[in-house]
């Protein structure tokens, strides 16, 4: 009995929980845009004037309803970024994305938010910095599915040179 | 506030990654049975009990409700609060705004975390917007990874600050008997530790730790009576940010974002002018190295961009003039519903003057708490050692 | 804004799977060996409030005594009540029909939920005598009692 004490009993357990997520209105218009048109909508704030990535219904600093749709460029710039050195899984596959990958925060020519992806560009330090330029890629139109995942990734813009 | 509110006691666990000897009660009980020891009271004598405690982050829902026996709540009103890192900080924030209020006169706040049992991870990605941000869920550590590499391209900060965090943290937690990670490390150890995400080191992260805090609030008539070495809340703000919007992370957004604006009104309210001459010791939750570096900008303690000058100077040090974090800090240990209560808790005890090893060496008449929220948002505190303070 | 109401609304699949391992910590350890080694079913006593509380725990919920003691009960018991479950879901341990009863084993002042089975259901009814029926494996969780039944 005395070793027995010794020993911590303990139980696995796995919990699977499915889930079905409406998008809204906003998030909807946003998807299908991207998705048929491969076009990329924000929406201005009629008070502040914020451009806000994702579209959604109420500006959250001014409480007020943003009705004022704006298109996006591809083309923005690199906000910060990391060189991830862990298998991430995606949860929404169960599939890890494979390292190292680069991973970074864009602001897209005229939004005020920035987009967190990835950036298809070797992990090496000397040549990702802060200040790039970048465009973003979309999958193919005929495999898009409506959600971030239709944007591959960001491709750096050729042709830049890294400042002193 | 209505009523003032004090710490009459407290306590904790140790922590580590591993507690197979206790279960989920048997460990809140640990820190419960100190936190009652501490503050000279007894389970009957307790009004009310708040348990802060991450949901499903140890497989299971409701602690509250079937935790009763550890938390003692048997019979009496009780609460569940789940706020993300800062849960520890809401529920004492809570437990307070019951004592002010006057609905009760004496209130144990319990925060804990068995992170070892549960997923974390994929609960975590669960936080995450399922259209907008599951799928790239790329946890804390890219969320703070970004953070590193906005500040050093913007302000000319280097790989060697954030080491200097790290080994602050380690060190003064080799002085904490409670604290998780008590390692004997060097610049140099972590400069050379394995790349999780650039800039982010295995050394520039907290560990997942298990472990239970538990403080008891009284209002200003009972804590007199009652408690030698009362500490008295003084002050207490809550900021959310859009969780749509990720720009807090990077040290030249233009926006007043919430660690800023929370921090303002906690000032204003004291008229706080000058922070760091004002609180003598800090407890930040800085889940990695460069939230450190981005609190001290945040919270004023000097210009913008002049954080990493902070600790290659050493001001922040057990022993410098503006002291942050001498228990060790979230890099040390975290149990993440309990790692905000500990901020209180240690800052509670650097004003008592018990905090033993890691006492500051000086006369603490005033701290300063924060905790970080899943999405962005914070709680703060204002801790002082006499109501005059 | 009316011509947002042209797309359709958006709706999206997905689950997390997570997993767990809970730990039964002391007293939950001591109970849990003697049943998978000894076929000896464990409560805890509270000497304040002189009862046997089962599942045993280190905490009286009710005077907050430490508890140390542990006595053996049962392992014959009393149906307190019961219910016989007629639909199946995912999450239930066995196919409908099946009863779930509450069990005061002897020796113990709480009941223990568990299945009874190698009965008809005309014949449960509360005050039945019952005794467990022990898995051949064991493994060291509850259902190392496979069900309970009549005497
Ligand atoms: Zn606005
Ligand atoms: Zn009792």
């Amino acid at each position: 009995m005395v070793q027995k004490e010794q020993e911590w009993i303990s139980i696995p357990m796995t919990v699977d929980v499915p889930f079905r997520f409406a998008a809204g209105q906003y998030l909807s218009k946003f998807m299908i845009e991207m998705r048929d048109n491969s076009k990329i909508y924000a929406v201005k704030c009629p008070q502040c004037g914020r451009v806000q990535l994702p579209p959604r219904i109420v500006c959250a600093e001014c409480h007020v309803k943003n009705d004022e749709w704006v298109e996006l460029s591809h083309e923005g710039t690199l906000v910060a970024f990391t060189i991830m050195y862990l298998p991430l899984t995606d949860p929404t596959t169960g599939k890890p994305h494979e390292p190292p990958f680069v991973y970074g925060s864009i602001r897209l020519d005229g939004s005020t938010s920035v987009l967190d992806h990835f950036v298809n560009v070797e992990p090496d330090m000397d040549k990702i910095w802060v200040g790039m330029r970048c465009r973003l890629v979309l999958r193919p139109q005929e495999n898009r599915i409506g959600d971030l995942s239709d944007i591959l990734y960001f491709d750096t813009l050729p042709g830049q040179v890294r400042p002193k | 506030m209505k009523r003032n509110v004090a710490i009459i006691g407290g306590g904790q666990t140790y922590h580590a990654a591993r507690r197979h000897d206790v279960d989920q009660a048997e460990m809140v009980n640990e820190a419960v049975r100190r936190a009652l020891d501490d503050a000279g009271t007894t389970i009957d004598e307790i009004d009310a009990i708040l348990l802060g405690n991450m949901e499903f982050f140890e497989g299971v829902h409701m602690t509250d409700c079937w935790l009763v026996h550890g938390t003692g709540v048997y019979g009496k009103p009780g609460l569940k609060i789940t706020t993300g890192g800062t849960v520890g900080a809401t529920t004492v924030c809570a437990g307070a705004h019951h004592v002010a209020s006057g609905l009760f006169d004496k209130v144990l706040c319990i925060g804990f975390e068995k992170q070892e049992e549960g997923d974390t991870g994929a609960i975590l990605s669960g936080v995450a917007h399922p259209l907008w941000g599951r799928s790239l869920a790329g946890a804390a550590l890219g969320y703070f990874a970004m953070m590193g590499s906005s500040y050093m391209a913007n302000w000319g900060a280097t790989e060697e600050h954030s080491a200097m965090v790290a080994v602050k943290a380690r060190q003064n937690a080799r002085k904490n008997p409670y604290a998780h990670l008590k390692l004997d490390i060097t610049i140099e150890d972590a400069l050379n530790s394995r790349m999780l995400s650039y800039p982010i080191r295995m050394l520039d992260m907290c560990p997942a730790s298990n472990g239970a805090c538990a403080v008891v609030l009284a209002d200003e008539k009972t804590a007199k009576k009652r408690c030698k070495k009362p500490v008295w809340i003084r002050a207490m703000e809550t900021a959310h940010n859009e969780q749509f919007e990720l720009d807090w992370r990077f040290v030249d957004t233009k926006r007043l974002i919430f660690s800023k604006a929370c921090a303002g009104r906690l000032y204003k309210k004291l008229g706080v002018t000058k922070p760091a001459e004002y609180f003598d010791v800090f407890e930040v939750y800085e889940p990695a190295t460069w939230a450190e570096l981005v609190w001290y900008e945040d919270l004023g303690l000097c210009g913008p961009g002049e954080g990493f000058r902070l600790i290659e100077k050493g001001m922040t040090n057990i022993d410098g003039p503006i002291p942050v974090n001498p228990s060790g800090g979230v890099l040390s240990t975290n149990c993440i519903g309990a790692s905000a209560m500990l901020r209180i808790w240690e800052a509670a005890l650097q004003i008592r003057g018990d905090a033993g090893g890691h006492q500051v060496p000086k006369d603490v008449r005033r701290a300063m708490t924060t905790a970080y929220g899943g999405t962005n948002w914070t709680v703060m505190t204002a801790l002082s050692k006499t109501l005059n303070d | 804004m009316e011509e947002i109401k042209k797309y359709e609304p958006f709706e999206v699949d997905q689950h997390i799977t997570a997993q767990s391992r809970y730990y039964a910590g002391r007293m939950g350890s001591r109970f849990y060996i003697a049943l998978r080694d000894q076929q000896k079913i464990l409560g805890a006593k509270c000497p304040r409030c002189n009862k046997v509380l089962w599942p045993p725990r280190s905490t009286c919920g009710v005077c907050f005594s430490e508890l140390t003691e542990t006595v053996e009960i049962g392992p014959l018991g009393t149906v307190e009540t019961f219910t016989v479950v007629t639909y199946n879901e995912p999450v239930q341990p066995r196919k409908a029909p099946f009863i779930y009863a509450v069990i005061k084993l002897d020796g113990a002042d709480t009941g223990m939920a568990h299945f009874l089975d190698e009965v008809d259901f005309d014949e449960v009814h509360i005050g039945l005598r019952v005794r467990p029926v022990y898995a051949r494996e064991r493994n060291g969780n509850i259902l190392d009692i496979q069900y309970f039944k009549p005497l």
